[in-house]
Protein backbone atom coordinates (compact mmCIF):
# COMPACT_ATOMS: atom_id res chain seq x y z
CA UNK A 1 0.00 0.00 0.00
CA UNK A 2 1.51 3.29 -1.09
CA UNK A 3 0.43 6.82 -0.30
CA UNK A 4 -0.70 7.93 -3.75
CA UNK A 5 -1.54 11.42 -2.50
CA UNK A 6 2.00 11.94 -1.30
CA UNK A 7 3.47 10.49 -4.47
CA UNK A 8 1.28 12.72 -6.68
CA UNK A 9 1.98 15.70 -4.36
CA UNK A 10 -1.70 16.53 -3.76
CA UNK A 11 -3.56 16.80 -0.49
CA UNK A 12 -5.92 13.94 0.48
CA UNK A 13 -8.81 16.44 0.58
CA UNK A 14 -8.26 17.53 -3.03
CA UNK A 15 -11.32 17.40 -5.30
CA UNK A 16 -11.61 15.18 -8.37
CA UNK A 17 -10.52 17.86 -10.79
CA UNK A 18 -7.26 18.60 -8.98
CA UNK A 19 -6.54 14.91 -8.68
CA UNK A 20 -7.14 14.17 -12.34
CA UNK A 21 -4.91 17.11 -13.21
CA UNK A 22 -2.14 15.72 -10.99
CA UNK A 23 -2.59 12.25 -12.46
CA UNK A 24 -2.34 13.41 -16.06
CA UNK A 25 0.73 15.51 -15.32
CA UNK A 26 2.47 12.60 -13.57
CA UNK A 27 5.69 11.58 -15.35
CA UNK A 28 5.90 8.02 -14.00
CA UNK A 29 3.79 5.90 -16.36
CA UNK A 30 3.27 2.93 -14.00
CA UNK A 31 2.27 5.21 -11.14
CA UNK A 32 -0.06 7.10 -13.48
CA UNK A 33 -1.81 3.88 -14.49
CA UNK A 34 -2.27 2.83 -10.84
CA UNK A 35 -3.54 6.26 -9.81
CA UNK A 36 -6.01 6.28 -12.72
CA UNK A 37 -7.30 2.87 -11.64
CA UNK A 38 -7.85 4.07 -8.07
CA UNK A 39 -9.20 7.55 -8.65
CA UNK A 40 -11.34 6.87 -11.73
CA UNK A 41 -14.25 5.41 -9.72
CA UNK A 42 -15.70 7.14 -6.66
CA UNK A 43 -16.25 3.90 -4.70
CA UNK A 44 -12.64 2.85 -5.19
CA UNK A 45 -11.42 6.17 -3.95
CA UNK A 46 -13.66 5.82 -0.90
CA UNK A 47 -12.24 2.38 -0.11
CA UNK A 48 -8.74 3.65 -0.62
CA UNK A 49 -9.36 6.71 1.57
CA UNK A 50 -10.66 4.58 4.45
CA UNK A 51 -7.55 2.45 4.45
CA UNK A 52 -5.40 5.54 3.94
CA UNK A 53 -6.87 7.14 7.08
CA UNK A 54 -6.32 4.00 9.13
CA UNK A 55 -2.73 3.73 7.96
CA UNK A 56 -2.05 7.40 8.69
CA UNK A 57 -3.40 6.82 12.21
CA UNK A 58 -1.16 3.79 12.65
CA UNK A 59 1.81 5.77 11.32
CA UNK A 60 1.16 8.53 13.85
CA UNK A 61 0.72 6.02 16.69
CA UNK A 62 3.96 4.30 15.73
CA UNK A 63 5.81 7.61 15.64
CA UNK A 64 4.51 8.54 19.09
CA UNK A 65 5.21 5.14 20.61
CA UNK A 66 8.67 4.89 19.05
CA UNK A 67 7.73 1.97 16.78
CA UNK A 68 8.50 3.50 13.38
CA UNK A 69 11.32 1.00 12.82
CA UNK A 70 9.42 -2.11 13.92
CA UNK A 71 9.93 -5.56 12.45
CA UNK A 72 6.38 -5.54 11.07
CA UNK A 73 6.67 -2.08 9.54
CA UNK A 74 8.53 -2.62 6.27
CA UNK A 75 8.35 -1.83 2.59
CA UNK A 76 6.05 0.67 0.88
CA UNK A 77 3.88 1.23 3.94
CA UNK A 78 6.82 2.11 6.15
CA UNK A 79 8.26 4.35 3.44
CA UNK A 80 5.08 6.33 2.84
CA UNK A 81 3.30 6.39 6.19
CA UNK A 82 6.18 6.89 8.64
CA UNK A 83 5.96 10.30 10.25
CA UNK A 84 8.59 12.29 12.07
CA UNK A 85 8.10 12.14 15.86
CA UNK A 86 5.98 15.10 16.91
CA UNK A 87 7.31 15.32 20.47
CA UNK A 88 3.88 14.63 21.92
CA UNK A 89 4.10 13.78 25.59
CA UNK A 90 3.23 10.23 26.64
CA UNK A 91 -0.53 9.99 27.20
CA UNK A 92 -0.11 7.88 30.30
CA UNK A 93 2.24 10.39 31.94
CA UNK A 94 -0.21 13.14 31.06
CA UNK A 95 -3.03 11.21 32.69
CA UNK A 96 -0.97 10.67 35.84
CA UNK A 97 -0.11 14.39 35.90
CA UNK A 98 -3.72 15.35 35.54
CA UNK A 99 -4.90 12.99 38.24
CA UNK A 100 -2.26 14.22 40.67
CA UNK A 101 -3.26 17.80 39.92
CA UNK A 102 -6.90 16.96 40.60
CA UNK A 103 -5.93 15.22 43.83
CA UNK A 104 -3.92 18.22 45.06
CA UNK A 105 -6.86 20.55 44.30
CA UNK A 106 -9.19 18.26 46.21
CA UNK A 107 -6.84 18.10 49.20
CA UNK A 108 -6.51 21.88 49.33
CA UNK A 109 -10.26 22.17 49.24
CA UNK A 110 -10.58 19.79 52.20
CA UNK A 111 -7.86 21.54 54.13
CA UNK A 112 -9.54 24.92 53.76
CA UNK A 113 -12.74 23.36 54.98
CA UNK A 114 -14.42 24.13 51.71
CA UNK A 115 -17.95 23.25 52.86
CA UNK A 116 -17.81 25.70 55.80
CA UNK A 117 -16.52 28.41 53.49
CA UNK A 118 -19.40 27.75 51.13
CA UNK A 119 -21.97 28.01 53.97
CA UNK A 120 -20.42 31.27 55.21
CA UNK A 121 -20.60 32.82 51.72
CA UNK A 122 -24.20 31.73 51.37
CA UNK A 123 -25.16 33.18 54.79
CA UNK A 124 -23.52 36.50 53.99
CA UNK A 125 -25.42 36.71 50.70
CA UNK A 126 -28.72 35.94 52.44
CA UNK A 127 -28.09 38.61 55.12
CA UNK A 128 -27.43 41.32 52.55
CA UNK A 129 -30.59 40.32 50.68
CA UNK A 130 -32.74 40.54 53.84
CA UNK A 131 -31.30 43.92 54.78
CA UNK A 132 -32.08 45.32 51.33
CA UNK A 133 -35.63 43.95 51.52
CA UNK A 134 -36.24 45.57 54.88
CA UNK A 135 -34.94 48.88 53.65
CA UNK A 136 -37.33 48.74 50.70
CA UNK A 137 -40.30 47.89 52.93
CA UNK A 138 -39.64 50.78 55.33
CA UNK A 139 -39.34 53.22 52.46
CA UNK A 140 -35.83 54.29 53.40
CA UNK A 141 -34.60 54.14 49.85
CA UNK A 142 -35.57 56.91 47.43
CA UNK A 143 -37.79 55.22 44.86
CA UNK B 1 -0.56 22.08 33.13
CA UNK B 2 -3.39 21.45 30.76
CA UNK B 3 -6.87 22.60 31.66
CA UNK B 4 -8.45 19.96 29.44
CA UNK B 5 -11.08 17.76 31.02
CA UNK B 6 -10.70 14.04 31.46
CA UNK B 7 -11.71 12.28 28.26
CA UNK B 8 -14.31 9.50 28.44
CA UNK B 9 -11.66 6.82 28.12
CA UNK B 10 -9.53 8.35 30.87
CA UNK B 11 -12.52 8.33 33.20
CA UNK B 12 -13.23 4.73 32.27
CA UNK B 13 -9.60 3.82 32.98
CA UNK B 14 -9.69 5.56 36.37
CA UNK B 15 -12.88 3.83 37.39
CA UNK B 16 -11.81 0.43 36.12
CA UNK B 17 -10.82 -2.32 38.53
CA UNK B 18 -8.08 -3.47 36.17
CA UNK B 19 -6.52 -0.87 33.90
CA UNK B 20 -4.80 -3.44 31.67
CA UNK B 21 -8.08 -5.17 31.01
CA UNK B 22 -9.80 -1.92 30.06
CA UNK B 23 -6.94 -0.94 27.77
CA UNK B 24 -6.91 -4.38 26.12
CA UNK B 25 -10.66 -4.10 25.71
CA UNK B 26 -10.29 -0.87 23.78
CA UNK B 27 -7.60 -2.31 21.49
CA UNK B 28 -9.76 -5.36 20.78
CA UNK B 29 -12.75 -3.11 20.10
CA UNK B 30 -10.55 -1.13 17.70
CA UNK B 31 -9.76 -4.34 15.82
CA UNK B 32 -13.44 -5.32 15.80
CA UNK B 33 -14.53 -1.97 14.39
CA UNK B 34 -12.30 -2.54 11.36
CA UNK B 35 -13.80 -5.95 10.69
CA UNK B 36 -16.10 -5.99 7.67
CA UNK B 37 -19.45 -7.69 7.02
CA UNK B 38 -20.34 -7.90 10.73
CA UNK B 39 -23.31 -6.27 12.48
CA UNK B 40 -22.98 -4.16 15.61
CA UNK B 41 -24.71 -6.77 17.78
CA UNK B 42 -22.36 -9.50 16.56
CA UNK B 43 -19.39 -7.29 17.39
CA UNK B 44 -20.55 -6.77 20.97
CA UNK B 45 -21.32 -10.46 21.48
CA UNK B 46 -17.92 -11.45 20.13
CA UNK B 47 -16.14 -8.93 22.36
CA UNK B 48 -18.06 -10.11 25.45
CA UNK B 49 -17.28 -13.72 24.56
CA UNK B 50 -13.54 -13.17 24.17
CA UNK B 51 -13.18 -11.00 27.29
CA UNK B 52 -15.31 -13.15 29.59
CA UNK B 53 -12.57 -13.60 32.19
CA UNK B 54 -11.55 -9.88 32.26
CA UNK B 55 -11.93 -8.12 35.63
CA UNK B 56 -12.60 -4.54 34.49
CA UNK B 57 -16.10 -4.35 35.97
CA UNK B 58 -17.76 -1.85 33.63
CA UNK B 59 -20.04 -1.90 30.61
CA UNK B 60 -18.74 -2.69 27.10
CA UNK B 61 -20.95 -0.03 25.46
CA UNK B 62 -18.78 3.03 26.15
CA UNK B 63 -15.65 1.19 25.01
CA UNK B 64 -17.27 0.30 21.70
CA UNK B 65 -18.44 3.89 21.19
CA UNK B 66 -14.91 5.20 21.86
CA UNK B 67 -13.51 2.69 19.36
CA UNK B 68 -16.13 3.73 16.80
CA UNK B 69 -15.14 7.38 17.12
CA UNK B 70 -11.53 6.42 16.19
CA UNK B 71 -10.18 8.46 19.10
CA UNK B 72 -6.45 8.33 18.40
CA UNK B 73 -5.46 9.68 21.81
CA UNK B 74 -7.50 7.06 23.64
CA UNK B 75 -5.95 4.31 21.54
CA UNK B 76 -2.49 5.70 22.21
CA UNK B 77 -3.19 5.73 25.95
CA UNK B 78 -4.48 2.16 25.83
CA UNK B 79 -1.40 1.06 23.88
CA UNK B 80 0.88 2.69 26.44
CA UNK B 81 -0.92 1.05 29.36
CA UNK B 82 -0.83 -2.35 27.70
CA UNK B 83 2.85 -2.05 26.85
CA UNK B 84 3.71 -0.93 30.38
CA UNK B 85 1.76 -3.60 32.21
CA UNK B 86 2.04 -6.71 30.07
CA UNK B 87 4.60 -9.46 30.56
CA UNK B 88 5.60 -11.87 27.81
CA UNK B 89 2.80 -14.33 28.51
CA UNK B 90 0.14 -11.67 28.74
CA UNK B 91 1.42 -10.16 25.49
CA UNK B 92 0.95 -13.44 23.69
CA UNK B 93 -2.54 -13.85 25.10
CA UNK B 94 -3.48 -10.32 23.96
CA UNK B 95 -2.26 -11.08 20.42
CA UNK B 96 -4.15 -14.35 20.60
CA UNK B 97 -7.36 -12.52 21.53
CA UNK B 98 -6.78 -9.91 18.84
CA UNK B 99 -6.45 -12.59 16.16
CA UNK B 100 -9.60 -14.36 17.37
CA UNK B 101 -11.53 -11.12 17.33
CA UNK B 102 -10.19 -10.05 13.93
CA UNK B 103 -11.08 -13.21 12.09
CA UNK B 104 -13.23 -16.30 12.31
CA UNK B 105 -12.33 -18.06 9.10
CA UNK B 106 -8.91 -16.55 8.36
CA UNK B 107 -10.21 -13.66 6.29
CA UNK B 108 -8.62 -10.45 7.53
CA UNK B 109 -9.72 -7.01 6.41
CA UNK B 110 -6.91 -4.88 4.99
CA UNK B 111 -7.00 -2.46 7.91
CA UNK B 112 -6.79 -5.33 10.39
CA UNK B 113 -3.69 -6.67 8.63
CA UNK B 114 -1.91 -3.49 9.60
CA UNK B 115 -3.54 -3.18 13.04
CA UNK B 116 -2.52 -6.72 14.00
CA UNK B 117 1.02 -6.04 12.91
CA UNK B 118 1.02 -2.80 14.89
CA UNK B 119 -0.11 -4.71 18.00
CA UNK B 120 2.58 -7.33 17.39
CA UNK B 121 5.23 -4.61 17.22
CA UNK B 122 3.77 -2.94 20.31
CA UNK B 123 3.91 -6.15 22.33
CA UNK B 124 7.29 -7.10 20.80
CA UNK B 125 6.04 -10.28 19.19
CA UNK B 126 8.41 -11.42 16.43
CA UNK B 127 7.03 -11.97 12.90
CA UNK B 128 7.72 -15.73 13.13
CA UNK B 129 5.71 -16.04 16.33
CA UNK B 130 2.84 -14.04 14.88
CA UNK B 131 2.78 -16.23 11.77
CA UNK B 132 2.71 -19.49 13.72
CA UNK B 133 0.07 -18.17 16.12
CA UNK B 134 -2.11 -17.02 13.25
CA UNK B 135 -1.78 -20.35 11.46
CA UNK B 136 -2.62 -22.29 14.63
CA UNK B 137 -5.73 -20.22 15.30
CA UNK B 138 -7.18 -19.92 11.81
CA UNK B 139 -5.55 -22.74 9.84
CA UNK B 140 -4.41 -20.29 7.17
CA UNK B 141 -0.93 -18.74 6.97
CA UNK B 142 -0.70 -14.98 7.45
CA UNK B 143 -0.25 -13.50 3.99
CA UNK B 144 1.07 -10.10 3.03
CA UNK B 145 -1.85 -7.69 2.63
CA UNK B 146 -3.06 -6.82 -0.84
CA UNK B 147 -2.34 -3.39 -2.19
CA UNK B 148 -5.34 -1.29 -3.30
CA UNK B 149 -3.01 1.44 -4.54
CA UNK B 150 -2.20 -0.75 -7.55
CA UNK B 151 -4.07 -1.42 -10.78
CA UNK B 152 -3.79 -5.22 -10.36
CA UNK B 153 -5.83 -5.17 -7.15
CA UNK B 154 -8.78 -3.53 -8.85
CA UNK B 155 -8.59 -5.81 -11.88
CA UNK B 156 -9.07 -8.82 -9.59
CA UNK B 157 -11.55 -7.21 -7.18
CA UNK B 158 -13.65 -5.25 -9.63
CA UNK B 159 -13.78 -7.42 -12.80
CA UNK B 160 -17.29 -6.20 -13.70
CA UNK B 161 -16.02 -2.69 -14.22
CA UNK B 162 -13.22 -3.85 -16.50
CA UNK B 163 -15.56 -6.08 -18.51
CA UNK B 164 -17.91 -3.11 -18.97
CA UNK B 165 -15.00 -0.91 -20.01
CA UNK B 166 -13.85 -3.49 -22.58
CA UNK B 167 -17.40 -3.78 -23.97
CA UNK B 168 -17.68 0.00 -24.25
CA UNK B 169 -14.34 0.19 -26.03
CA UNK B 170 -15.47 -2.52 -28.49
CA UNK B 171 -18.74 -0.72 -29.19
CA UNK B 172 -16.87 2.51 -29.78
CA UNK B 173 -14.55 0.77 -32.21
CA UNK B 174 -17.47 -0.76 -34.09
CA UNK B 175 -19.11 2.65 -34.38
CA UNK B 176 -15.86 4.07 -35.61
CA UNK B 177 -15.61 1.38 -38.30
CA UNK B 178 -19.18 2.00 -39.44
CA UNK B 179 -18.50 5.71 -39.67
CA UNK B 180 -15.40 4.97 -41.71
CA UNK B 181 -17.34 2.76 -44.13
CA UNK B 182 -19.99 5.45 -44.59
CA UNK B 183 -17.34 8.07 -45.25
CA UNK B 184 -15.72 5.83 -47.87
CA UNK B 185 -19.01 5.36 -49.68
CA UNK B 186 -19.59 9.08 -49.75
CA UNK B 187 -16.11 9.64 -51.11
CA UNK B 188 -16.66 7.09 -53.87
CA UNK B 189 -19.83 8.87 -54.92
CA UNK B 190 -18.02 12.16 -54.91
CA UNK B 191 -15.28 10.72 -57.11
CA UNK B 192 -17.82 9.42 -59.62
CA UNK B 193 -19.46 12.83 -59.85
CA UNK B 194 -16.03 14.39 -60.26
CA UNK B 195 -15.16 12.03 -63.12
CA UNK B 196 -18.39 12.90 -64.96
CA UNK B 197 -17.61 16.56 -64.63
CA UNK B 198 -14.09 16.03 -65.96
CA UNK B 199 -15.40 14.22 -69.03
CA UNK B 200 -17.71 17.11 -69.82
CA UNK B 201 -14.89 19.60 -69.42
CA UNK B 202 -12.64 17.61 -71.74
CA UNK B 203 -15.25 17.65 -74.47
CA UNK B 204 -15.61 21.37 -74.10
CA UNK B 205 -11.84 21.88 -74.27
CA UNK B 206 -11.59 19.85 -77.46
CA UNK B 207 -14.19 22.03 -79.10
CA UNK B 208 -12.45 25.20 -78.02
CA UNK B 209 -9.08 23.96 -79.28
CA UNK B 210 -10.38 23.29 -82.75
CA UNK B 211 -11.64 26.86 -82.95
CA UNK B 212 -8.31 28.19 -81.60
CA UNK B 213 -6.25 26.28 -84.22
CA UNK B 214 -8.20 27.92 -86.97
CA UNK B 215 -7.58 31.33 -85.47
CA UNK B 216 -3.87 30.65 -84.95
CA UNK B 217 -3.20 29.93 -88.63
CA UNK B 218 -4.16 33.49 -89.45
CA UNK B 219 -2.18 35.01 -86.60
CA UNK B 220 1.06 33.09 -87.28
CA UNK B 221 2.09 35.23 -90.15
CA UNK B 222 1.79 38.43 -88.16
CA UNK B 223 3.68 36.91 -85.23
CA UNK B 224 6.76 35.97 -87.25
CA UNK B 225 7.34 39.59 -88.01
CA UNK B 226 7.21 40.69 -84.42
CA UNK B 227 9.23 37.72 -83.04
CA UNK B 228 12.62 39.08 -83.96
CA UNK B 229 12.06 42.26 -81.97
CA UNK B 230 10.76 40.28 -78.97
CA UNK B 231 13.81 38.02 -78.85
CA UNK B 232 16.10 40.96 -78.28
CA UNK B 233 13.94 42.30 -75.46
CA UNK B 234 13.69 38.89 -73.74
CA UNK B 235 17.44 38.47 -73.66
CA UNK B 236 17.84 41.73 -71.77
CA UNK B 237 15.16 40.79 -69.25
CA UNK B 238 16.71 37.38 -68.55
CA UNK B 239 20.08 38.89 -67.71
CA UNK B 240 18.52 41.33 -65.27
CA UNK B 241 16.54 38.55 -63.52
CA UNK B 242 19.66 36.41 -63.10
CA UNK B 243 21.54 39.20 -61.39
CA UNK B 244 18.67 39.82 -59.00
CA UNK B 245 18.36 36.13 -58.06
CA UNK B 246 22.03 35.92 -57.13
CA UNK B 247 21.68 38.87 -54.78
CA UNK B 248 18.61 37.40 -53.08
CA UNK B 249 20.16 33.97 -52.50
CA UNK B 250 23.16 35.60 -50.79
CA UNK B 251 20.84 37.45 -48.38
CA UNK B 252 18.87 34.32 -47.53
CA UNK B 253 22.02 32.39 -46.61
CA UNK B 254 23.07 34.96 -44.05
CA UNK B 255 19.54 35.05 -42.54
CA UNK B 256 19.47 31.26 -42.13
CA UNK B 257 22.73 31.29 -40.20
CA UNK B 258 21.42 33.93 -37.81
CA UNK B 259 18.19 32.11 -37.05
CA UNK B 260 20.07 28.86 -36.40
CA UNK B 261 22.20 30.58 -33.79
CA UNK B 262 19.14 31.95 -32.04
CA UNK B 263 17.41 28.56 -31.99
CA UNK B 264 20.32 26.70 -30.45
CA UNK B 265 20.80 29.27 -27.68
CA UNK B 266 17.07 29.06 -26.89
CA UNK B 267 17.21 25.28 -26.59
CA UNK B 268 20.20 25.44 -24.29
CA UNK B 269 18.39 27.81 -21.98
CA UNK B 270 15.36 25.49 -21.85
CA UNK B 271 17.56 22.49 -21.02
CA UNK B 272 19.19 24.38 -18.20
CA UNK B 273 15.77 25.33 -16.79
CA UNK B 274 14.67 21.69 -16.81
CA UNK B 275 17.80 20.59 -15.03
CA UNK B 276 17.48 23.31 -12.38
CA UNK B 277 13.83 22.50 -11.53
CA UNK B 278 13.67 21.22 -7.93
CA UNK B 279 13.20 17.46 -7.29
CA UNK B 280 9.78 16.29 -6.00
CA UNK B 281 9.51 17.51 -2.40
CA UNK B 282 7.92 14.36 -1.03
CA UNK B 283 11.08 12.30 -1.43
CA UNK B 284 13.07 14.75 0.66
CA UNK B 285 10.34 14.75 3.32
CA UNK B 286 10.27 10.97 3.32
CA UNK B 287 14.03 10.73 3.61
CA UNK B 288 13.96 13.25 6.47
CA UNK B 289 11.24 11.33 8.26
CA UNK B 290 13.27 8.12 7.96
CA UNK B 291 15.97 9.95 9.91
CA UNK B 292 13.35 11.22 12.36
CA UNK B 293 13.63 14.85 11.27
CA UNK B 294 11.06 17.42 10.26
CA UNK B 295 11.29 19.30 6.93
CA UNK B 296 13.67 22.23 7.15
CA UNK B 297 16.41 20.44 9.07
CA UNK B 298 19.94 21.67 8.42
CA UNK B 299 22.77 19.63 6.94
CA UNK B 300 24.45 19.31 10.32
CA UNK B 301 21.26 18.04 11.95
CA UNK B 302 20.90 15.48 9.18
CA UNK B 303 24.44 14.25 9.77
CA UNK B 304 23.95 14.01 13.54
CA UNK B 305 20.62 12.19 13.12
CA UNK B 306 22.22 9.78 10.64
CA UNK B 307 25.07 8.95 13.04
CA UNK B 308 22.67 8.34 15.89
CA UNK B 309 20.35 6.17 13.78
CA UNK B 310 23.26 4.25 12.25
CA UNK B 311 24.61 3.40 15.71
CA UNK B 312 21.14 2.35 16.86
CA UNK B 313 20.32 0.14 13.90
CA UNK B 314 23.73 -1.18 12.87
CA UNK B 315 23.47 -4.93 12.05
CA UNK B 316 26.58 -5.68 14.15
CA UNK B 317 24.65 -4.77 17.27
CA UNK B 318 22.29 -7.68 16.65
CA UNK B 319 25.09 -10.19 16.04
CA UNK B 320 24.38 -12.00 19.30
CA UNK B 321 20.67 -12.34 18.50
CA UNK B 322 19.03 -14.40 15.78
CA UNK B 323 20.01 -14.28 12.15
CA UNK B 324 16.56 -12.92 11.35
CA UNK B 325 17.12 -9.93 13.63
CA UNK B 326 20.41 -9.21 11.84
CA UNK B 327 18.68 -9.35 8.46
CA UNK B 328 15.94 -6.97 9.65
CA UNK B 329 18.50 -4.62 11.13
CA UNK B 330 20.50 -4.55 7.92
CA UNK B 331 17.34 -3.74 5.97
CA UNK B 332 16.61 -0.87 8.35
CA UNK B 333 20.22 0.29 8.16
CA UNK B 334 20.08 0.23 4.38
CA UNK B 335 16.95 2.38 4.42
CA UNK B 336 18.56 4.90 6.74
CA UNK B 337 21.74 4.98 4.66
CA UNK B 338 19.82 5.47 1.41
CA UNK B 339 17.92 8.37 2.97
CA UNK B 340 21.17 9.93 4.17
CA UNK B 341 22.90 9.52 0.81
CA UNK B 342 19.95 11.11 -0.95
CA UNK B 343 19.86 14.04 1.49
CA UNK B 344 23.61 14.63 1.15
CA UNK B 345 23.19 14.83 -2.63
CA UNK B 346 20.31 17.27 -2.54
CA UNK B 347 21.19 19.47 0.41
Amino acid sequence: MRDLYQRLAVSPEANDQEISQAVTSCQHSALRQDAEAVFAVAERRETYDTLHDTLSDIGRLRARLGLSHGAHWQGDVANDFSLPPDHAISRHDELVDRVSHAVSLYNRWRRLRGPWLLIAVFAAGAGIGIALGLALCLGLLPM
Amino acid sequence: MSIARFSPFELLLLKSRSQVDTATLLLLAWVLVHRQHVSEGQRRRRLAQVTAQFRHGHELGPVMSIAHSQDLQAIQLAAEVVRKECGTERCLSVIHQAITVATDDGELSLANHYILRFLADLLSVAPMTLNTLFKELTGIPLTTPEDPSRDVYWQTHDPDYHARKAREAEAAERQHQQANARAEQQQRKKQQRHQQKQQKQQEKQQRQEQARQAREHEQQRQREQTRQQEQQRQQQQRERAEREQQRRSRQQDSYHQDSYHQDSSHQERRNRQQRASPPPPDRTTRALSVLGLTPGATRIEVRHAYRRMAQLHHPDRFYSESEHQVALASARFQRIKNAYDYLMQTY
